[in-house]
C-alpha cells in the first residue's frame, strides 16, 4: 500500500520530468584527479529540472568528488560544468556564493555546526543572505523549516543532544531554509536503521513533490534509490557504466550492474 | 595559483609528501602560512562583520585564561624578586628592586609568559576547533551555503586573540607585580605605597607602547598559525591531533622570533 503511494509520486514527478528538458546540471567530458590518482574520467552528467537522479557506486568511485564538483567545492580539470545555466568556472566569488545558496548540499555526517544551538544552525545561511530577513522572518522560517521535519520540539538543543536521524532531518531543513533549486545529497540514510532510513527517503521525496527541487543523490542504500529515483546512474572507476531507472538497472544482464541491486 | 579560502576546499590538502627535503618542506609550509594570512588581511573589511562571534571568541579567550595566566604571572612574580634580591643586596641596590622588577615585568616577561601559556592554551584549541570542522565537513558546510568561512570562523578567532591578549598581559603585570610586592614584603619590610611609586615611577610610555604592540603581533601570530594549522587539519582524529600540537610548536617558535624582530626595531627607533 505504502510502496503504491510512494510510485504514484514518483509517477507524478516523473510525467513532470518527461515534460520539460531544461537542465539544472550539464557536464560534458569532466575529468578530475588527486596527484596520480585518477577520481572521474570525462563524466557526462546531466540532471533536469525536477528531476531525481540517483548515482550509486562502490566505496572510492568518486561519487562524492563529482557532487563536490557539482557545488564547486572541487574544480574539475578538464571539461565544462554548467549549474543552473551558468557556468562554474567562469564564476566571480560573490556570483558562486549566489548560486550556492541555490544548490543544497546534503552532508553525511549532517556537518551540522556543534558550537551552536539548532535554531543558530538554521537561521546562519539566512543571516548570511545579502537581502537579510528580519528576526521575525527569520524565526518564522527556522520554526516552519523544523516543522515540516517534525522537529520543532529540538529548536534549543545542541547538536551533541541529537541522535544520527534527528541530525540528519535537522541539516535537511537547515539546507532547505533557502528553497534551493536543486539538493545534492551525500549518503543521506549511511548509518540510520531502516526505519529512520524510510522516513528519510520519504522526505527527500516530499521536498522534491513539494517545493519541485532537482536533486542528485550518492547513495548505497537500495531502498532510498528505489523510493526517490526517476533515474539511476553507476559509476565505477570514474565512469557511468550504466544508466536506466530502478527496475530497469534492477533486472540488467550485464552482472555488474546487477550486483549492486542485490543485498 | 592563488588561493581563495572562501571559494573552495578543493586545496585543503597540499600534497607535500613529493617534498622530501625537510628544509623545503618548512619553506613551503611558511609560505602557505603567509598566503593564508593575506587571505586574512584581505577579509578584514569583508561584509558580514561577525561582531557577535568576535566579542564571544575574544570572551572565551579572554576569561578562559584568567586563571593560567594570573596564577603563573603571580608565580613568576615571587620567583623573580625572590632570586633577584641577594643579588641586588650584595651591590647594596636593594631599593631598585622594584623599578628593576616592575621594567622586566613590564617590557618582556610579562607579554612572553602570557603569549607562551596562550600559545598553549588558546593555540592548541583553536587547532583542535577549526580541525575537527574540517574533519567534519562543517567548514565545507559553510562554503555551500554561501557563507564565508575566512570570515566567520578564522577573521574573528584571529582578532579576538589579537585584542584579549594585551588585556590579558596587563592583567598577568598586575599579579607579577603584587607576587613581586608579597616576596619583597618578606624579604624587606617594605609599604605597598612605596613598592608601587619606585615600581611605576621606573616605568616609561616608551616601554609600555612596544610592549603592547609587541602583545597584539603575538596574538596575531598565535591566531594565525591555530586557524592555519586547524584548516589545514587532515581527516581523522589524528589530523586533528597533529594541527593541534603544531599550532603550539609554531606559535611558540614565532613568538619568540616576534620578540627578537620587535627588540630590535624598538632599539633602532628609541
Amino acid at each position: 500500500m505504502e510502496r503504491s503511494a510512494q510510485e504514484g509520486k514518483k509517477d507524478e514527478i516523473n510525467r513532470t520530468t518527461a515534460n520539460g528538458n531544461e537542465k539544472a546540471v550539464d557536464s560534458n567530458s569532466i575529468s578530475k584527479s588527486f596527484g596520480s590518482n585518477t577520481v572521474l574520467k570525462d563524466i557526462d552528467l546531466h540532471l533536469k529540472k525536477n528531476e531525481n537522479l540517483v548515482v550509486m557506486g562502490r566505496s572510492g568511485s568518486g561519487k562524492s568528488v563529482l557532487l563536490k564538483c557539482v557545488v564547486g567545492l572541487v574544480t574539475p580539470d578538464s571539461g565544462s560544468l554548467t549549474v543552473l545555466g551558468k557556468d562554474l568556472q567562469e564564476l566571480e566569488d560573490h556570483e558562486l556564493n549566489e548560486l550556492r545558496r541555490k544548490v543544497g548540499y546534503l552532508f553525511q555526517g549532517g556537518a551540522l555546526y556543534d558550537a551552536m544551538t539548532v535554531r543558530e544552525n538554521m537561521a546562519f545561511p539566512l543571516k548570511r543572505i545579502p537581502d537579510r530577513p528580519s528576526k521575525s522572518e527569520i524565526q518564522d522560517k527556522v520554526e516552519e523549516a523544523l516543522d515540516s521535519v517534525g522537529l520543532i520540539e529540538s529548536i534549543d538543543k545542541m547538536p551533541s543532544e541529537l541522535s544520527g536521524g534527528m541530525k540528519k532531518r535537522i541539516a535537511l531543513a537547515r539546507t532547505l531554509i533557502l528553497e534551493p533549486e536543486i539538493m545534492l545529497y551525500d549518503e543521506p540514510t549511511t548509518g540510520l536503521d531502516i526505519i529512520t532510513s524510510k522516513e528519510i527517503s520519504n522526505l527527500m521525496l516530499e521536498m522534491q513533490e513539494k517545493h519541485g527541487i532537482s536533486s542528485i543523490t550518492v547513495t548505497h542504500d537500495l531502498s532510498c534509490a528505489r523510493i526517490t529515483s526517476n533515474r539511476i546512474c553507476i559509476l565505477r572507476d570514474g565512469n557511468f557504466i550504466a544508466e536506466g531507472k530502478y527496475e530497469e538497472l534492477e533486472n540488467s544482464e550485464n552482472k555488474e550492474v546487477n550486483s549492486f541491486f542485490k543485498n | 595559483m592563488k588561493k581563495n579560502y572562501n571559494k573552495s576546499t578543493e586545496e585543503e590538502y597540499p600534497d607535500i609528501s613529493i617534498i622530501t627535503s625537510p628544509v623545503k618542506s618548512f619553506f613551503y609550509t611558511v609560505g602557505d602560512m603567509l598566503s593564508f594570512a593575506r587571505s586574512f588581511v584581505q577579509n578584514l573589511f569583508e561584509r558580514p562583520q561577525e561582531i557577535r562571534e568576535l566579542l564571544k571568541q575574544a570572551y572565551i579567550f579572554g576569561n578562559g585564561s584568567l586563571g593560567l595566566v594570573g596564577i603563573t604571572a603571580f608565580i613568576v612574580g615571587m620567583v623573580i624578586t625572590l632570586q633577584t634580591q641577594p643579588t641586588l643586596a650584595e651591590l647594596g641596590a636593594e631599593s631598585w628592586m622594584p623599578s628593576m622588577v616592575s621594567i622586566s615585568i613590564i617590557r618582556e616577561i610579562g607579554p612572553l609568559i602570557t603569549a607562551l601559556i596562550c600559545a598553549g592554551k588558546i593555540g592548541s584549541s583553536l587547532g583542535a576547533e577549526i580541525g575537527s570542522m574540517r574533519v567534519t565537513e562543517q567548514i565545507d558546510a559553510m562554503l555551500v551555503s554561501g557563507a564565508k568561512p575566512m570570515n566567520f570562523i578564522v577573521k574573528t578567532r584571529v582578532l579576538a586573540v589579537a585584542f584579549a591578549l594585551p588585556l590579558l598581559v596587563f592583567y598577568a603585570d598586575a599579579l607579577a607585580f603584587a607576587g613581586s610586592f608579597i616576596s619583597l614584603q618578606m624579604e624587606m619590610n617594605i609599604s605597598l605605597e612605596l613598592f608601587l611609586t619606585q615600581a611605576l615611577d621606573a616605568v616609561k610610555l616608551s616601554d609600555v607602547i612596544p610592549a603592547t604592540i609587541k602583545t597584539f603581533l603575538f596574538g596575531l601570530a598565535i591566531g594565525i598559525v591555530g586557524c592555519y594549522q586547524g584548516y589545514y587539519a587532515k581527516k581523522g582524529t589524528q589530523g586533528v591531533g597533529n594541527a593541534a600540537n603544531r599550532s603550539v610548536v609554531l606559535a611558540s617558535l614565532l613568538i619568540f622570533v616576534i620578540d627578537l624582530l620587535v627588540v630590535q626595531t624598538q632599539k633602532l627607533l628609541f
